[in-house]
């Protein structure tokens, strides 16, 4: 029980870091990401290929960061000069295209199969108890996630990025240079999710395309919506709550038996679905609202 | 390489075809609606495996099953518009994009609810393929074509020739002003929601028909959807019709040098060179 206990821990955690870097670009810049997925795959894939041929952690913890932060950039770079809506199309296809790519480039992804046997950092001083020590590493990486979000939503940086989101015509007459902003937070989220990545790749020890679906997107969505996008807290909450709510409707199953597996996960799925539209049509600010004064 | 290039061409005509039936509506309610309705792909779905109950379930020719997923993809679109995208007129639009985003997951899980996410074929009698200058063509493929011109000619009469599609392009054109004129907005958006599902849902079938009827089949060409609206112009139903023949046939021929799988990769290349070299937008005035 308690094993289980810290792997839902360790998840909470990554689904909490997706969390924050979502909320980085849609809480705080209302910028658009469809393709949150395509960046947390960029980050387990490359610290997963770095480290599996013997670079040392802390490259694959840059390059998953980097390489991450880059891809945002571009994308915001491409997309951001029209209208915003260009963002939720452009990020909806790099997600999928990277998908196809990873099932694709054999040679560099080893496609369907995945890759197998990535190191876990500082494996071998432990004898037993490394979960544990995994799921310290995971809160400390979430605290300092939400320490650094927190110090950006209070600071003058913070407060340009909400003029942006609710006038951007306003922002720029004051003189602030919006599309530098906005591509800057749209990498900064990236990033993120690029440390995600790399928590998870290190956590899982294997990584295939199968992990990086649409549906994950959608998933951190909901958990925003649900704990309140725009507040920091609120984003780590949603992690819980989704977190509770995938494992709760496992034990669905007990209930239902005549419900096949197939028919199990697509009843979580429009569950899911239902949620984030109700979130949208009538509770828009989630469980905990966007604070509106800065201490 | 001649005959092959043909045969791409061919191919593209028939899926630019189809494509330019979403296209239509998609291109429109973007314009009038302010936000792109992400689900629209997925009402290809639906059209399709409505088809596929009448054809297959019930036994009936492919055509009544064409007639049939027309009518209830368009009453699903109407659904739900009234029932969600209704509640947020007026709203930021981008967050309106994410609830179609939420409508497209949970269409997506009720077929596969239903039918599983295997793949399904529907029952048409089996034809030779006709054979013209080395290409192979499929007279299923070019009923396809035939029938998705007809019904782009049929949109283009109704736009230009009636009260009611000079209504629904007055609306496209500045909403504001066609509601002063006193047209009524939300019946509008009702019979272009309408007309744009029927349309989805026959190009659903046609879909089904030239590959496999599976949950995630319609909303995968939504980047080429989204691709061809932009080409032809947001809110221009000719050239979303052009936009989208034009990037059914780049997908088509890019197979020539492009791995097959891939191909979806096309109309996003396309938005991203239209946003690049275009930054002023394509909509033409």
């Amino acid at each position: 029980m308690t094993a289980y206990l810290v792997a839902i821990g360790t998840f909470v955690g990554i689904y909490a870091i997706l969390a924050l870097a979502l909320n980085v670009q849609w809480g705080f810049s209302g910028l658009v990401n469809l393709g949150l997925v395509g960046f947390f795959a960029i980050g387990a894939y490359s610290t997963a290929l770095l480290t599996v041929h013997g670079q040392p952690f802390i490259i694959g913890l840059a390059a998953a960061i980097l390489l991450a932060a880059l891809f945002g950039a571009l994308l915001a770079m491409a997309s951001l000069r029209l209208k915003e809506d260009f963002l939720a199309i452009v990020t909806l296809g790099f997600g999928e295209i990277l998908r196809l790519f990873l099932i694709n480039e054999d040679w560099l992804t080893k496609g369907t199969n995945g890759i197998k046997a990535i190191p876990r950092p500082w494996r071998q001083a432990f004898s037993g108890g490394y979960e544990y020590f995994y799921l310290f590493l995971v809160i400390v990486a979430v605290l300092l996630v939400y320490l650094i979000l927190e110090r950006v939503r209070i600071a003058p940086y913070g407060r340009v990025l909400r003029a942006i989101r609710e006038d951007e015509e306003i922002a720029s007459v004051a003189g602030k240079n919006t599309f530098r902003f906005k591509v800057q937070a749209f990498s900064l989220g990236a990033a993120l999710a690029g440390l995600g990545g790399f928590l998870y790749a290190h956590y899982i020890t294997y990584i295939s395309p199968d992990t990086f679906v649409p549906a994950l997107t959608i998933y951190i969505w909901v958990a925003l919506m649900a704990g309140g996008s725009g507040n920091n807290g609120g984003a780590i909450l949603g992690a819980v709550v989704l977190l509770g709510f995938l494992e709760g409707t496992r034990f669905l199953k007990d209930f239902i038996p005549f419900l096949s597996d197939v028919r199990l996960a697509a009843t979580r799925e429009i569950m899911v679905g239902v949620f984030l539209i109700l979130l949208i049509l009538y509770r828009r600010e989630g469980i905990l609202p966007e604070r509106k004064t800065i201490p | 390489m001649a005959p092959q290039f043909f045969q791409f061409l061919f191919n593209g005509a028939v899926y630019g075809g189809l494509l330019a039936l979403p296209t239509i509506g998609f291109s429109l309610l973007y314009k009038v609606l302010r936000f792109p309705n992400f689900a629209f792909g997925t009402y290809l779905t639906c059209g399709a495996y409505t088809a596929l109950v009448f054809n297959v379930e019930l036994g009936q020719p492919i055509l009544v099953a064409l007639v049939a997923a027309m009518v209830v993809t368009a009453g699903v679109g109407v659904a739900i518009d009234q029932i969600t995208f209704r509640k947020l007129r007026n709203q930021r639009a981008l967050a309106v994009a994410i609830v179609s985003i939420g409508v497209v997951f949970i269409l997506e899980n009720i077929a596969r609810f239903i039918w599983g996410g295997g793949l399904h074929y529907y029952r048409i009698p089996v034809h030779r393929d006709v054979q013209f200058l080395g290409i192979h063509m499929g007279k299923p493929q070019m009923a396809i074509f035939t029938t998705a011109l007809a019904f782009m000619m049929l949109v283009q009469l109704l736009l230009k020739r009636t009260r009611l599609g000079k209504a629904m392009r007055a609306l496209a054109d500045n909403s504001t002003l066609a509601e002063i004129k006193g047209i009524n907005t939300e019946r509008m958006i009702m019979i272009t929601t309408a007309i744009g599902g029927g349309l989805s849902g026959a190009s659903g079938v046609f879909l089904g028909i030239d590959t496999v009827i599976e949950p995630m089949m319609g909303f995968s060409i939504i980047l080429s959807i989204f691709a061809g609206a932009i080409l032809g112009g947001i809110g221009n139903a000719r050239g979303a019709m052009m936009g989208a023949m034009a990037i059914g046939l780049a997908e088509e021929v890019s197979l020539v040098a492009l791995p097959s799988t891939y191909k979806s990769a096309v109309g996003l290349a396309i938005i991203i060179l239209i946003l690049i070299l275009r930054p002023s937008g394509f909509t033409k005035r």
